[in-house]
Formats: structure tokens, sequence, C-alpha cells
């Protein structure tokens, strides 16, 4: 799992150590800074939410994001009833849940809720 | 004018070779296995083969290769931070996989191997069961920090664990329905908008307007090529985001 995937690397063939090879790319990145007119410092700022196809991309997740959860909700509440016998009351628990989750995963999405994920 | 349309045909598997059965289920190697297999020859030959040569000044397809290797890595690295690395060949190969299956199925006549759920719902899980492996392995119990919001009041918890749970239960559902949902809209609504232009023009003087719909047609082309790309990316990100839940459970 851990070699190098691009098969550009010259070194040892056989699965170097991560440790190694991150260190291997650190003293890269600094050789290649001291060449490297001024690209390097807008590097970390496209970190955020601006430009380019995230922001197309997180659209594209909020409805599929609400949808999930309430599925979810629904086949949980589907097994639940299957395996205890209480027919409908887990079903109707569980939907609603699913419900709640997908609108707490629309907000996470969406960034209601402080944090990215 | 009684021309029929049956824009669910272009997704029906085609058995090719006939490999047995199993009860009254055929096994067969259908033409969605043929174009998965087309789909990493493709992938095998852009990323071996066009890299070979490791010129310094890369060649046109060497340079796409790099540019795809480059854009995934960057992905990786800042959703997952530096110990991710090692999932880096994981979420390229999803993403060159997703990204060649959807572009062939761009092609006319071609088949949409993703349009199929259970073909998404395969690639998810394997994300998935990853993230829950790897953290278990990892992790131990502490994975199930994932379960468990930090900085919320205890009472709440009562409420917020739940909610985590079918949250992180629904991620396989949402990442798998959103590719085969995109796919399967995409090349419906393509069928029916290019029938519509055959359908005009054998209905006598309505045959005017049918240059809308083609160019409505023409227009949804352009954005299935979005799509399919765009979808590739989206697959690429969230597995990288949830893989960043196996490395850290604690949020």
């Amino acid at each position: 799992m851990s070699g190098d995937p691009s098969g550009k690397g010259s070194g040892p063939e056989k699965a170097p150590a991560d440790g190694d090879l991150s260190a291997r790319l650190k003293r890269l990145e600094t050789q290649l800074e001291g060449k490297r007119p001024s690209a390097a410092s807008d590097r970390p700022a496209r970190t955020g939410t601006s430009g380019g196809a995230a922001p197309l991309g997180q659209a594209m997740r909020l409805s599929t994001e609400f949808i999930a959860g309430v599925i979810a909700g629904g086949i949980l509440g589907y097994i639940v009833d299957h395996l205890f016998g209480t027919k409908p009351w887990g079903m109707i628990v569980l939907l609603m849940l699913g419900f709640v989750t997908g609108i707490y995963n629309v907000m996470r999405v969406s960034g209601f809720s402080g944090k990215k994920n | 004018m009684a021309v029929s349309i049956d824009p669910i045909h272009q997704f029906e598997l085609q058995p090719l070779v006939s490999l047995g059965h199993i009860g009254n289920q055929q096994l067969a190697f259908t033409q969605s296995a043929l174009y998965m297999f087309a789909a990493v020859g493709i992938i095998a030959l852009l990323t071996i083969v066009a890299t070979s040569g490791r010129s310094v000044v890369p060649g046109r397809l060497q340079a796409l290769a790099e540019t795809l290797y480059e854009f995934i890595a960057d992905t990786v690295h800042q959703a997952t931070g530096a110990d991710g690395k090692r999932f880096l060949p994981l979420v390229f190969s999803l993403f060159m996989f997703v990204l060649i299956l959807n572009l062939l199925g761009m092609i006319p006549y071609a088949f949409a191997v993703t349009s199929h759920l259970i073909v998404t719902f395969g690639l998810a899980l394997v994300v998935i069961l990853t993230v829950v492996i790897y953290g278990v392995a990892k992790h131990g119990t502490h994975f199930l920090g994932v379960f468990v919001p930090s900085g919320v009041p205890k009472p709440l918890l009562l409420i917020m664990v739940p909610i985590e749970i079918v949250s992180f239960l629904s991620r396989p559902i949402s990442l798998s329905v959103r590719l085969f949902a995109n796919i399967l809209a995409g090349h419906i609504a393509l069928k029916i908008f290019a029938f519509f232009v055959v359908q005009l023009l054998v209905a006598g003087a309505w045959g005017v307007l049918s240059p809308l719909p083609l160019a409505l047609t023409i227009a949804l082309t352009a954005l299935e090529f979005l799509v399919a790309a765009l979808q590739a990316y989206v697959f690429a990100t969230l597995t990288a985001v949830y893989l960043a839940d196996a490395l850290h459970p604690g949020h």
C-alpha cells in the first residue's frame, strides 16, 4: 500500500517506508523552493472553498447526503423490525432519526455546523 | 408517427460468454465486465506506458498522467494530512476507474458501467470497509470516537451519537447513489431529448421545431461530460475525507 504509485521515483522499487518517502519529498520540496520564483506562495491559499471544482462538487453532494440519511434510517428500521418483531415502531423511530441525520448531513456539508466533513 | 422509445434499454446487461448457472441465476461475462477490463487497460496504458519514458520534459500523455496524479495527490493531502499518503494508491485507482468508466459511457452506443447501482455500491463498500478495518486495526476501540462529536454537552450526546451512527451508515449509500443516479439520469435525459428530434422530424410540419431539442441535446452532452469528470472527483474527495476519519477518529 505504501509504494510510490507514480512510478517516477528512481529510488528503491521495493516499497519504501512512508517516513522515508515523505522525507525524500520534503527534501525535494525545499530544493525546488529555492529554484522557483514565486509560485510557491499561492499553494496554501487554495485550500478553502474558492475556485475550481470544489464548490461544484459540494453542491452535488447536498441532495444525495439528505436522501442517503433517510434511506439509511429506513433500512435500519426495516432490519430492526425484522430482527426484534417490533413491527411499525422501529421503522417509525429510525425513519425519523434518518430524517434528522439527513438534515444534519446537509448542515455539515454546507458548513452550518462549523466543522467541515 | 408511432416510433417507440425505450430509454432504459441502453442499461441492459448483455451476457457475452456464459460461465454456467447458480440456481436460476446465469453467471456470465457481460459487456459491463468487458468495459471494466477496457477501463483498467486504458488506465494501465495511461499511467504505466505513458510515464515509462520518465522524461524531464513530459510528452502529452505523460503530462496528462502527471497532472491527474498531482491533482489527486493534492486532494488526498488536503483531506488527510501527511500520513494519508499511504491511501493515495487506493484513492487514485478509484478516481481513475470511475473517471474512465464515466467517460467511456459518454461514447455513443457505449455502455455506462457506473449507471448500475451494484457497481458503484461495490466501490463504496471498498472505501467504507477500508475505513472500518484500518480504523479498528490502528485505533482499536478508540475508533468508536468517530461517533462522538467533540465539544458537545453530555446530555446532547444521547441524541448526537445515534445521529452520528446513522450518518456513518449513510455514507456508502450517499457515495454510491450519487454517482449512479447522476450517470443514469444523465443518460436517460440525453436519450429522451435526442429522441424528441426524431419524433418531431417524422411529425410533418412540426419538424420546424426539431432544432430546439437538438440544441438541448448538444448542451446536455456538454453537461454530461462535466458531470462525468465531476462525479469522479467528488467520489475521490469523499473517499479521502472518509479515510481521514480512519486516521484521526476523534474528529
